[in-house]
């Protein structure tokens, strides 16, 4: 046991290793949801499989379980690599792997019997946000000593991202989460949300967005093997994300009586997001002009990169929604859930995934087990979520055009029926990436395969 | 630029801080909390409500603010900054798979409301709402109390309508079946009661009826339109059975008028809710033709007074006799 925690990379196999099983659970969850949307009467008086309660497990546990904690694995990985030497305290990275999945699994636990806050992204009931805390202020330790460490003098740009992913997360959440009120988690009044919308669109553009990019900038170099394309843009990319996204969260409380003046910021930020988000992604392909091939033809570095055209997808569909007049028919409805798919799994989770299989084999020193089933998961994947989009779309702009016109929300319902089908339909292909995800990492990383391939070895010599 | 450590890690949280004193500082200093016109504190059984409503991601499906641009239920009153005064969290809410709820209190009895928690279908046969029966009876009422405060003074006004209202409803259920059906027409302005069902009763137009009874009406008032439905043992008083108002025809010749009126409007202090946002006209009067059809055997469709027929009406003649009177009536 304590050599298996002072082994080195062990703490980055871990989160990889958990970000795929919490992939899985996560991916159960919004099966459930998705069929409760077409059939509420599916498994009835089940307390802890009602819509209410499930909705929220199958949420945090993609963004904190499956997402963040897979590209933290990732980042345990490339931080030491990059800078040439090892992470400073591998049983503090168990640490924060023991604290950070404590906090997740308290979404299935929790959740599911009422023990939660009820705030949007903002769940988790106040021991369990400390718990995070714990993990994000450990994880600041270990980084920035493995900084001092380090015995390569440049910080390249994806050690920027994940030193401050934490440092925000480390201010950001306890102000979002309202953690100085551990009853209920909140602010009084109309005031809440606005702390609300803060930390909820913080999580997705300065917890995940960071990290994915960071990860985005260790893989497509090193497959395209090449350098990066430009520090300049590097730097533009990082300075104008922090300048800009914690100030968007507004856009999500547009139409509600909070002051004009915030209304505007959000706005205008939101648009301005425009510009870090395609720096990041002209950097990328600009890195891997030439040489697209070599990059599409490999498996995870092709998740990497289709990640990084639904981060573009979603990052011009994000500002032209923060619009009032397109609001005014794509607010409270699908057409939100279909952008918080892309955004989530296309962007986060693709990078993520493909991230991880790029990484498995350095920290592991086992090849992956199949690269044809990155392939089939790519694909599923790939189907499922464009689906996802394209049907939510729809839904969205039915719900919306129809409310706009008159009709109540009660009678727009089985105008929906179709798409509800379609979306639980294409759900089974994402829940079933998820799975043969977690297969694969398990054939690649269990006990018999080693001594496999030591036999081969031995027979090759 | 030089990224060195000091510099990444004072920079980025230079930059974050600042950010975010414009963002939530500013607000905290500024945003005053006044009390709105409606707004008022929560009893303690309301705010066991809240608790609930919060515990089990109610607002994943329900908003709680009305916009400008709204016209659904609740569409009378734009939010204000003032409604949330001291509400722990107010949780406005990001999607509408169900209404609004802002101004939810007083929308329906205290009958309809737990019909509705035990099963949604019970009293919405098309609602993706789950059951709540799961909950104790006393976490039922506690919800309950918080749905009939939410608006506030304004729901108060409507919730004691509500109740005034049942007082009355109750009493004439208890003075017998016909007494009931009188008090009820009694209810519907007289212009109203004779006016019959300016629509033809065309195959097409029972189709439509039909498909409405059984998106809204079918679990009050059954298949077979004798008010024994699913929500029938929550309800007081129960559901009408329409079979009875085929001796209840006003001048034994009307009753389109009656039911689009009490279709529209509901009858408030029972549980049938007015239907007036969610179905237009044609709507109505096409479902009022599919009830007279099917369960009194007779529609006053197309009868006197009658105007111009309208240029895409084909003429239909009505050949629906009213029911010959019982001896003694």
């Amino acid at each position: 046991m304590i050599n298996m925690i002072r082994k080195p990379q062990s703490a980055s196999l871990a989160f990889m290793v958990a970000g795929a099983v919490w992939f899985v659970v996560g991916a159960v969850y919004g099966m459930f949801s998705a069929i409760h949307l077409v059939a509420p009467e599916f498994l009835p008086h089940v307390a802890p499989l009602v819509f209410g309660r499930e909705r929220p497990v199958h949420v945090n546990t993609m963004l904190y379980g499956f997402v963040g904690t897979m590209l933290t694995g990732i980042g345990l990985h490339y931080v030491p690599a990059l800078l040439k030497t090892r992470l400073w305290s591998e049983p503090l990275g168990w640490v924060t792997f023991l604290f950070w999945n404590l906090t997740v699994l308290s979404g299935p636990l929790g959740f599911a019997f009422g023990f939660t806050q009820g705030r949007e992204y903002n769940e988790y009931v106040w021991l369990a946000d400390v718990s995070l805390v714990i993990a994000v202020l450990c994880m600041i330790v270990n980084v920035t000593l493995t900084i001092m460490n380090r015995r390569e003098p440049q910080l390249y740009v994806s050690i920027w991202y994940f030193v401050a992913t934490f440092l925000w997360t480390a201010c950001n959440y306890p102000l979002g989460n309202v953690m100085w009120h551990p009853a209920t988690g909140a602010m009084p009044g109309l005031i809440d949300s606005i702390f609300l919308w803060f930390w909820g669109h913080n999580l997705p553009g300065l917890l995940i967005t960071p990290l994915a990019t960071g990860a985005a900038y260790y893989v497509i170099p090193r497959v395209a093997k090449t350098p990066l394309n430009s520090h300049t843009l590097s730097l533009l990319g990082f300075w104008l994300l922090i300048a800009l996204y914690s100030h968007i969260g507004g856009h999500h409380v547009l139409q509600s009586p909070i002051p004009s003046w915030l209304k505007t910021i959000s706005v205008v930020d939101s648009i301005s997001m425009v510009l870090p988000v395609s720096i990041v992604v002209i950097n990328l392909w600009l890195t891997a002009r030439f040489v697209g091939g070599r990059v599409w033809s490999d498996p995870s570095a092709r998740l990497v990169m289709a990640g990084v055209i639904w981060y573009i997808v979603t990052c011009i569909q994000g500002p032209l929604q923060s619009l009032p007049f397109l609001q005014r028919v794509t607010h409270f409805n699908n057409w939100t859930v279909g952008h918080a798919h892309i955004a989530m799994l296309g962007f986060g989770g693709y990078i993520a995934l493909g991230a991880m299989w790029h990484t498995l084999p350095l920290v592991s020193g086992r090849p992956v087990y199949s690269q044809r089933l990155i392939n089939l998961q790519f694909g599923l994947l790939t189907f499922g979520l464009t689906g996802f989009f394209i049907v939510l779309t729809m839904a969205g702009l039915v719900q919306g055009a129809a409310w706009y016109n008159g009709e109540t929300v009660l009678r727009v319902l089985p105008q929906l029926i179709p798409f509800m089908v379609m979306r639980a339909a294409l759900g089974v292909f994402i829940l079933t990436a998820s799975i043969i995800g977690l297969f694969n990492v398990y054939m690649t990383l269990r006990g018999a395969r080693e001594q496999e391939t030591l036999r081969h070895l031995e027979e090759a010599t | 630029m030089k990224m060195t450590p000091a510099f990444v890690i004072v920079g980025a949280l230079l930059v974050f801080w600042a950010s975010a004193f414009i963002i939530v500082g500013i607000p905290s200093l500024t945003m005053k909390e006044t009390p709105s016109e409606i707004w008022r504190p929560f009893t303690p059984l309301e705010a066991r409500g809240h608790r609930l409503y919060v515990e089990n991601g109610c607002s994943y499906c329900h908003s709680q603010f009305i916009r400008v641009i709204d016209w659904g239920i609740g569409a009378e009153r734009i939010a204000k900054a003032g409604d949330y005064v001291g509400i722990e969290p107010a949780i406005l809410g990001s999607e509408r798979t169900g209404p609004d709820l802002s101004q939810e209190g007083g929308e329906h009895s205290d009958d309809w409301n737990r019909a509705h928690f035990l099963n949604p279908r019970n009293t919405t046969p098309i609602s993706l709402m789950p059951a709540w029966d799961f909950l104790s009876d006393g976490e039922i009422e506690a919800l309950m109390a918080y749905v009939q405060g939410l608006g506030g003074k304004a729901a108060d006004l409507r919730v004691k309508r509500q109740r005034d209202w049942k007082r009355q409803a109750v009493a004439a259920y208890a003075a017998g079946v016909d007494a009931n059906i009188e008090w009820l027409h009694g209810q519907v302005p007289e212009v109203w009661r004779r006016m019959p069902n300016p629509y033809p009763a065309t195959e097409a137009a029972l189709q439509r009826g039909k498909r409405i009874y059984q998106q809204l009406c079918i679990n009050c008032h059954s298949p077979i339109g004798d008010g024994n439905g699913p929500a029938q043992p929550h309800l007081n008083p129960p559901p009408l059975n329409f079979t009875i108002l085929r001796r209840h025809l006003v001048e034994n010749r009307y009753i389109g008028g009656i039911f689009y009126y009490q279709i529209m409007n509901g009858i408030t202090g029972t549980a049938m809710p007015y239907f007036k946002k969610h179905l237009e006209s044609e709507k109505i009067w096409d479902l009022a033709n599919y009830l007279a059809v099917s369960f009194v055997g007779y529609t006053d469709a197309n009868t006197d007074p009658r105007g111009i027929d309208a240029s895409y009406e084909s003429g239909w003649v009505n050949r629906y006799q009213p029911p010959a009177l019982a001896p003694g009536r």
